[in-house]
């Protein structure tokens, strides 16, 4: 049983791969792009959320903010980890950026990327208080639950292996979001904050899921490194979020 | 990054006509680097006319066999397997980096668990590894082994594999599925593909009580045994893959090179090819690295730190000369092959032509 076959049939086909020596050029090219996006993600997301742990309100928040903050960092070593394996140079590449760097809080780049730093473009805006946290945790987190079900399933083997270790803790820190935005939409004044936040954080979170349509997704999808389209993530996540607030009345 | 090391070759055995398996040892100074996992692979490293190739094998000793083994079956036309088969000797040093990959599920001693191990052809390698490990430190699992090959001349470690059935009775089974011979029980014969999956199932295989499937072979039969296993109610993270490297030829070719004198200063005309689609356009000579400028030509061209950090942007260059500003990803064998990372890479000649598809 020697016979072998095309490797792109191979991976239309639903074929997994496993080691840096058997994946094409431009499988290569896609895979890390997907794996440093989620690296800077994380990194930023990290970077972000520090900052939050000081305006946590009581110790309760205070350990929930920091046990976020650390596991998005362990997070993103755990990818870049994989991203070495292809020769990534990983000591370099962690203090490339000023991971806590933001934008203007009014600033609209839409779902447009940084030069040279492959986060979300929903990282790049700065959170304003304790509020805004919970509520960017949430929407966040609540996507990152909906890319997991991709993530999981992507078609090279020991990266996929380390994303269903990250998928609980990631889903865990959407349910710290919610037990936390829970108790902000307790009154009335929490619950007027947390409206203002959400208005401010839906549309761009939304915007990372990216276009319909889109004419990378066709070649991810022959990779075997997604395959769900955006729109449908997006009409998950929308439906998730609309579910979760309305049984917290906001 | 993973470095290199030498090994000595201290054995070498022939195990059929077409593979031998090879003992090495490390040096005393490198003797933890070489602490292997089960299932994991080595990669070695040679020089063949003055080009470097690489390639990986499994490791085929289970943890307390205290060596470290691998089998390497000659392909046609493999120039490092035929060399390997032909010329490695006892005595030997040959170069490799420490035990990497990761094909395998953490021991437990108390664990009672049923484990099957699809393997085709020298796919057998890390599987004998991991039958073995399991046998000696799970001492209540059991390990059922389907096993396909062409005939049974080109069965690889028949023989230990007999000696395991008897050593570990009751725990340890071996379905032998040979392509060309005809055996007492039909399903037997031929090609593990979705069929043949089936009639296991019904009748020598009971999916619901397997813990872990690990599967290493050429791609059909993978897909067909994983397709087949997901039918039968097995989770994705219940499947263990090692696709044995196919990937790569013979050898490489070395990249043509014509570098033109030109005026300083002056245009480059490059050709960028992606995703099968190739694009002609006018750069400067300085200031914009082929990244940029395929970018500017609208081409989705991939890319990540462009700091030549992460390597996502690697291409080959197939004609002309380029330049880079900083390397901190490619290894010196990929630069000599052709590589660059073009968000570093500046043209120097007339016209370049790159590509992200080789």
């Amino acid at each position: 049983m020697s016979d072998t076959m095309n490797i792109d049939d191979y991976l239309a086909q639903g074929g997994v791969l496993t080691v840096p020596g058997n994946v094409p050029a431009r499988y290569r090219g896609e895979l890390m792009r997907l794996m440093s996006s989620f690296v800077d993600s994380e990194l930023a997301a990290s970077a972000g959320f520090a900052d939050s742990i000081n305006y946590a309100p009581a110790i309760k928040e205070r350990i929930a903010a920091s046990r976020i903050t650390m596991e998005k960092a362990d997070h993103a070593e755990r990818v870049l980890a994989v991203m070495e394996t292809f020769g990534t140079d990983a000591g370099r590449y962690q203090s490339q950026h000023d991971w806590a760097a933001r934008l203007d809080r009014d600033a609209d780049i839409g779902a447009a990327r940084r030069s040279g730093d492959m986060r979300l473009s929903v990282f790049n805006y700065p959170i304003d208080g304790w509020t805004d946290a919970v509520v960017m945790n949430v929407l966040q987190g609540l996507a990152t639950g909906v890319q997991m079900t991709e993530l999981t399933r992507v078609s090279y083997a020991p990266l996929a292996e380390v994303f269903r270790e990250i998928a609980p803790r990631e889903a865990r820190h959407a349910a710290l979001g919610l037990e936390g935005l829970e108790r902000i939409a307790a009154t009335p004044a929490g619950k007027a904050e947390g409206q203002r936040a959400l208005a401010y954080w839906r549309p761009r979170v939304a915007a990372t899921f990216g276009v319909a349509g889109s004419a990378r997704y066709d070649t991810l999808r022959k990779f075997g490194l997604r395959h769900t389209p955006n729109e449908t993530l997006l009409a998950r996540w929308d439906t998730l979020v609309t579910d979760h607030l309305a049984a917290l009345g906001l | 990054m993973a470095r290199f090391h030498p090994l000595k070759v201290t054995d070498v055995r022939r195990d059929t006509r077409d593979a031998v398996i090879v003992t090495l040892a490390p040096r005393d100074d490198d003797r933890t680097l070489f602490d292997f996992t089960q299932g994991q692979y080595l990669t070695f490293r040679r020089e063949f006319d003055g080009e470097e190739l690489r390639r990986s094998y499994s490791i085929c000793a289970g943890l307390d066999e205290g060596v470290l083994r691998v089998g390497i079956k000659r392909v046609e036309g493999g120039a490092f397997s035929t060399w390997a088969n032909e010329n490695l000797a006892p005595g030997d040093e040959i170069e490799a980096m420490p035990p990497m990959g990761k094909f395998f599920t953490a021991i437990d001693p108390q664990a009672e668990r049923q484990y099957v191990g699809f393997a085709g052809g020298s796919g057998i390698t890390p599987l004998l590894s991991i039958i073995k490990t399991v046998l000696a430190r799970e001492p209540a699992s059991q390990f059922t082994l389907v096993y396909a090959n062409r005939q049974i001349s080109t069965i690889m470690f028949r023989e230990e594999l007999e000696d395991l059935k008897n050593t570990y009775l009751g725990r340890f089974s071996v379905i032998h599925v040979l392509e060309q011979e005809g055996q007492e029980i039909d399903l037997f014969t031929g090609r593990i593909d979705a069929d043949k999956m089936t009639g296991l199932f019904t009748h020598w295989l009971d999916a619901s009580a397997i813990d872990t499937a690990f599967i290493c072979g050429p791609e059909p039969m993978m897909l067909a045994v994983a397709a087949s296993l997901r039918d039968h109610g097995l989770r994705d993270d219940q499947i263990k893959f090692e696709l044995f490297a196919s990937g790569q030829p013979g050898r490489a070719k070395a990249p043509a090179v014509s570098a033109r004198e030109v005026v300083p200063g002056t245009g480059t005309q490059a050709t960028v090819t992606l995703d099968g689609a190739t694009r002609s356009f006018e750069m400067p000579r300085s200031g914009q690295s082929i990244l940029d400028a395929a970018l500017a030509a609208q081409m989705d061209a991939p890319y990540s730190c462009k700091a030549g950090v992460c390597s996502t942007c690697r291409c080959k260059v197939l004609e002309g000369e380029v330049e880079m500003a900083v390397n901190h990803a490619l290894e010196d064998y990929e630069v000599r092959a052709g590589y660059v990372l073009s968000c570093q890479a500046t043209p120097l000649s007339a016209r370049v032509v790159v590509t992200y598809d080789e």
